[in-house]
């Protein structure tokens, strides 16, 4: 057994061909046995499998594509719950790339934001507003509800406009020493919450807390995208165009600036790195992407109203990042991925089997105990245990890996950036080493 | 010539006057300790020059363009690089990223020219790894390059934090106490790395110490600052015999046993 | 415009008083943690929740038995602010002993993320609770301190309109008061409150004079916990009906009041919350009339949180408190 384990851990070929065998079976229970919801989440699994597997890594890539964009979907479509695995699969999706957003501001540059759904909101409201006949009311040129076909460019809008609240808020609140700046950034939250609930008069903006009905779906070559199963694809798309936006951003002058400002304020300035600066741009950069998501948000949900908007919503995001790792891409995935699902399916699942051991007479539990209900127990309860002790998550975050080798080639003839010349160069490399 | 000039320069929190109206001028290249007994002001002097404090009044003048009122990030744009007296690395991240931050103000990409990953960001990233690379070389801490900066020994450590400074191409780097908690042998590598590199790499440095043997050793000239005033100041055996220097560290009964 | 102002005066004062008295108490709670462990202690506000639940129970279980009709009032009352007191001091001593002591080393967001965490986990413990035993988790209380008394202040200034209040307002007010004379007594004048200023200011030094740190800090936690609960049980009293959720909101506005009166300064606190909640009260009194209609008194909420961003931008030491300035 032992070496049939040492085996699976090392052998590349194994590890695939075995991976290859879990999938295909998972597929097909799924394609069969369509109600399955436990197919469901064990073909989901696969990704995650796939993450821990020592293979290329583009390879990975064009396997969990393949998976997430074909067998996932056609497998599921089989059957009258389509829909609703679509539904959870482009909601894991959305609040992906808004944890992954929230993640640079916490888990980056280490700036506890507690207000993070307040930009979902104003890029939900910013579409809304736009695609219902809301804007009327005060826009004075324009024909509105502008059609689905402008969701498209909503996109961009709804990032921008995000990004502009974030620099907003933030250009005030940074100032403010770290522990102030929760409270702070809570505070904010509730205030756009109250804000949208309220901008009915004098001029009604927001339609106050009756919310906006009737928001156009996304047009595309004239179809008119009304089903999970359409937004699936358009939700996969956006997440990975985020992913690369993250791993490019991280891994660059800009990446370094958050970890050394989340590591030692003092000295990033020191060595030259703008304080407000490089916060601004963390607040911002997690900000649009939340904006971006909440447009697609209100395109799906076809209405919006300020009760989505909550702290718990803030708190459901944080608990993803804490929960997969703050700081760590793989990390946040999963624990939005984790959370979404426990929160769409796990607990609606525990609650309907608790509530038949209660009919068979089984067990009787109070309805107030229903995991439904225990939401903010089951966080509450996972923040403590995960900062008490496992703060670093899920899946830590791990530092890259430079290569000596290839750094110490010294072809770069054309890096007028070298401080010490070729000559000095030259002097030192003859010294002995301190 | 005088690569940094100080005139006047004043620090008062309240009424209490941490720094008192101090002269001070520094040669290029020259090595220039800054020494007193604990409180008398020498790590404010540094954060004023690195604009961690603004000075109440006086006037601090790098290659000729005055540096008070900038912020510390803007101090560092300038030239002037710091080490810290209880070390401030960026401990969670790599060695070698550590000196990269130090590139930062170097660096010409932005979040547009990064997320499109335009050539000239990748080229410039590449050298630069290259040059952070060679800056751990220098100091000795290339095998070490992959490790958290948080996991170092104390004496790499603070070699690490001397890369970090450099990397900021620096006119002037001042070191504040980099011998504290060395052994004799970390000591004396220092004093090798900072002999070398006021000329390899076109430094002037200044430093705060204690280590009474490297100051003495190494030093073209000594300011001796004792409640916020300068009290002294010349050549290593000037001051060695001066009873001012030696009332401030040892008391008055110390200058009449001297 | 300006007339209506002045003719409510008497009523916001009051109002104002009262609740500035609850949001004074359960500041001093936030200031003496933040002062002795530079930590906000986002489960304060939960610790007052309970506490007003945990009265409240009392109060109903007095009521169910029949002691309630007999005893005078004042006798309850007591009897339940020193029970309630008692158990949210303990609550509080656990939160930190079990979540804040192990992550003393550990970097603050994380910290503030347990604090979080405790914050969510009262909440829906209360709630489940009183779900469970009344089939809903708002829960209103029996009532005492029935009586109505009028405010003849139109006999003072004519300008005045007379105000009325209930007599549980002089109850608040006068226990917060006497809580808050206590604290100073026990802060300035005793030996544990010298220990607690030493430790807030020098935790090192605090423990080379054999000073037991953990102890003093367990101390503040139960002392602080035990007014919030105390006050707690005030709100509940003032008015009669609580859910789980009134400790966030109340939490975040106490909080802003430490921060007005100075972080760390319990005089400050006390200040700043009663401060915080006549200008609360002006507010949503005169928020329609002096903007003209444009923002009601839903905003009162607003307002406070831009009291809290302007003070933190201005003047982060508030008003009673000493700029600190960070060693480098």
């Amino acid at each position: 057994m032992k070496k049939f384990i040492t085996i699976l851990l090392t052998n590349r070929t194994a590890q695939l061909v075995l991976f290859l065998v879990y999938v295909v079976v998972t597929t097909a229970s799924l394609y069969l046995a369509e109600k399955s919801v436990v197919a469901f989440l064990l073909l989901l699994l696969s990704i995650l499998i796939l993450y821990f597997l020592k293979i290329k890594t583009p390879l990975k890539w064009v396997i969990g594509l393949l998976i997430l964009g074909v067998l996932l979907p056609v497998s599921a479509s089989q059957g009258p719950s389509y829909q609703s695995y679509m539904e959870v699969a482009t909601l894991v999706g959305i609040y992906v790339a808004m944890a992954l957003g929230l993640n640079i501001v916490v888990g980056l540059a280490g700036l506890l934001d507690l207000g993070f759904v307040a930009f979902f909101a104003v890029g939900a409201y910013t579409y809304g507003i736009f695609a219902t006949g809301q804007a009327a009311n005060f826009m004075p040129f324009g024909t509105y509800p502008l059609s689905g076909e402008s969701f498209w460019v909503f996109l961009l809008i709804g990032c921008f406009v995000a990004a502009l609240f974030g620099i907003l808020l933030g250009i005030p609140v940074l100032r403010v020493k770290g522990d102030y700046l929760a409270i702070v950034t809570l505070g904010f939250g509730e205030i756009i919450r109250i804000v949208f609930n309220n901008m009915d008069k004098p001029v009604n903006i927001t339609n106050g807390s009756m919310g906006l009905a009737s928001i156009a779906p996304p047009r595309i070559f004239g179809i008119d995208l009304m089903f999970p199963n359409q937004f699936y694809y358009v939700v996969l798309v956006m997440v990975i165009l985020v992913i690369y936006a993250v791993r490019t951003l991280e891994h660059s002058k800009i990446g370094r600036s958050w970890k050394a400002v989340r590591e030692n304020e003092i000295a990033a300035q020191a060595m030259g790195v703008p304080l407000v600066k490089t916060k601004l741009t963390a607040f911002a950069i997690g900000a649009s992407f939340s904006g971006m998501m909440g447009v697609v948000f209100a395109a799906k949900q076809t209405f919006v109203d300020p009760t989505s908007f909550t702290l718990l919503e803030s708190t459901t995001i944080l608990v993803m990042v804490v929960l997969g790792g703050m700081g760590s891409l793989p990390g946040v995935i999963l624990g939005a991925a984790v959370v979404t699902i426990l929160n769409l399916q796990v607990l609606t699942e525990i609650s309907n089997w608790m509530n038949q051991l209660n009919i068979n007479g089984v067990l009787s539990i109070p309805d107030a105990l229903s995991p439904v209900k225990m939401q903010r127990f089951i966080f509450g309860a996972l923040l403590i245990v995960f900062a008490l002790y496992r703060s670093k998550g899920l899946i830590p975050a791990k530092n890259r890996k430079y290569d000596p080798e290839q750094l110490k080639q010294t072809k770069g003839k054309n890096s007028k950036f070298l401080f010490l010349s070729k000559e000095k160069l030259k002097a030192y490399e003859g010294r002995e080493n301190l | 010539m005088n690569v940094l000039e100080v005139t006047g320069l004043t620090k008062s929190f309240g009424g209490l006057f941490a720094n008192s109206n101090i002269d001070m001028s520094f040669e290029k290249n020259s090595i220039t300790a800054v020494i007193g007994p604990n409180g008398a002001g020498k790590t404010t002097f540094f954060n004023m020059i690195t604009g961690v404090y603004k000075p109440t009044s006086g006037e601090i003048v790098l290659n000729g363009k005055s540096l008070v009122g900038l912020k510390p990030d803007a101090v560092a744009k300038q030239g002037i690089a710091r080490t810290f007296q209880n070390i401030r690395l960026f401990n969670q991240i790599p060695v070698l990223e550590n000196v990269l931050v130090g590139m930062h103000t170097h660096l010409h990409a932005n979040w547009l020219s990064v997320l499109l990953n335009l050539p000239q960001v990748k080229r410039e990233e590449k050298a630069a790894q290259r040059e952070a690379y060679r800056l751990l070389e220098y100091v000795g801490l290339a095998d070490l390059l992959n490790e958290n900066a948080g996991n170092l020994s104390y004496g790499a450590q603070r070699r690490l934090e001397i890369a970090r400074a450099i990397a900021t191409k620096p006119s002037v780097l001042l070191l504040d106490e980099p011998a504290a908690g060395m052994n004799p042998k970390e000591t004396k590598e220092l004093t090798k790395l900072i002999h070398t590199l006021r000329h390899e790499l076109d430094i002037t440095v200044i430093l705060i110490e204690h280590d009474m043997k490297l100051v003495m050793e190494i030093s073209d000239q000594i300011f001796v600052l004792d409640h916020g005033e300068k009290i002294a100041e010349g050549k290593p055996y000037e001051i060695r015999n001066n009873p001012k220097v030696i009332e401030a560290y040892l008391g008055k009964g110390a200058v009449a046993l001297a | 415009m300006w007339t209506e102002v002045i003719q409510t005066l008497p009523q916001v004062v009051i109002d104002g008083l009262t609740l500035g008295a609850v949001y004074a108490v359960i500041a001093i709670g936030y200031t003496m943690v933040y002062g002795i462990l530079e930590l906000i202690n986002f489960a304060h506000g939960e610790v007052f929740m309970t506490g007003a639940f945990i009265g409240t129970a009392i109060l109903l279980t007095f009521s169910g038995i029949g002691w309630l009709a007999m005893m005078p009032a004042v006798v309850v009352l007591i009897i339940v602010l020193i029970a309630t007191s008692i158990l949210t001091g303990f609550l509080g001593m656990g939160i930190e002993r079990v979540a804040y002591r192990p992550l003393r080393n550990a970097p603050k967001l994380i910290t503030l993320i347990t604090a979080i965490g405790i914050s969510f986990l009262l909440q829906d413990i209360i709630r489940f609770i009183a779900e469970i035993k009344k089939g809903n988790y708002i829960v209103t209380g029996p009532e005492i301190f029935t009586n109505k008394i009028k405010l003849d202040a139109s006999s003072i200034l004519p300008q005045f309109q007379d105000a009325s209040f209930k007599s549980t307002f002089l109850v608040v007010i006068i226990v917060a008061i006497i809580m808050m004379i206590g604290l100073d007594f026990f802060v300035n004048r005793t030996k544990w409150g010298m220990a607690m200023r030493a430790v807030a200011q020098d935790r090192d030094t605090a423990a080379l004079m054999t000073i037991n740190v953990n102890k003093v800090i367990s101390v503040t936690f139960f002392v602080g916990s035990a007014l919030g609960g105390a006050t707690g049980v005030l709100f509940a009293i003032q008015y009669g009906t609580i859910d789980p959720y009134i400790g966030f909101i109340l939490g975040i506005k106490a909080f802003t009041a430490a921060v007005l009166g100075g972080i760390g300064n319990i005089r400050g606190a006390m200040v700043g919350g009663m401060l915080l909640g006549m200008l609360e009260m002006f507010a949503a009194a005169n928020l329609t009339g002096l903007t003209g209609g444009v923002f009601g008194a839903e905003y009162k909420d607003v307002f406070a949180f831009i009291i809290l961003i302007v003070v933190l931008i201005f003047k982060p030491e508030g008003l009673f408190g000493k700029a600190v300035i960070e060693k480098v």
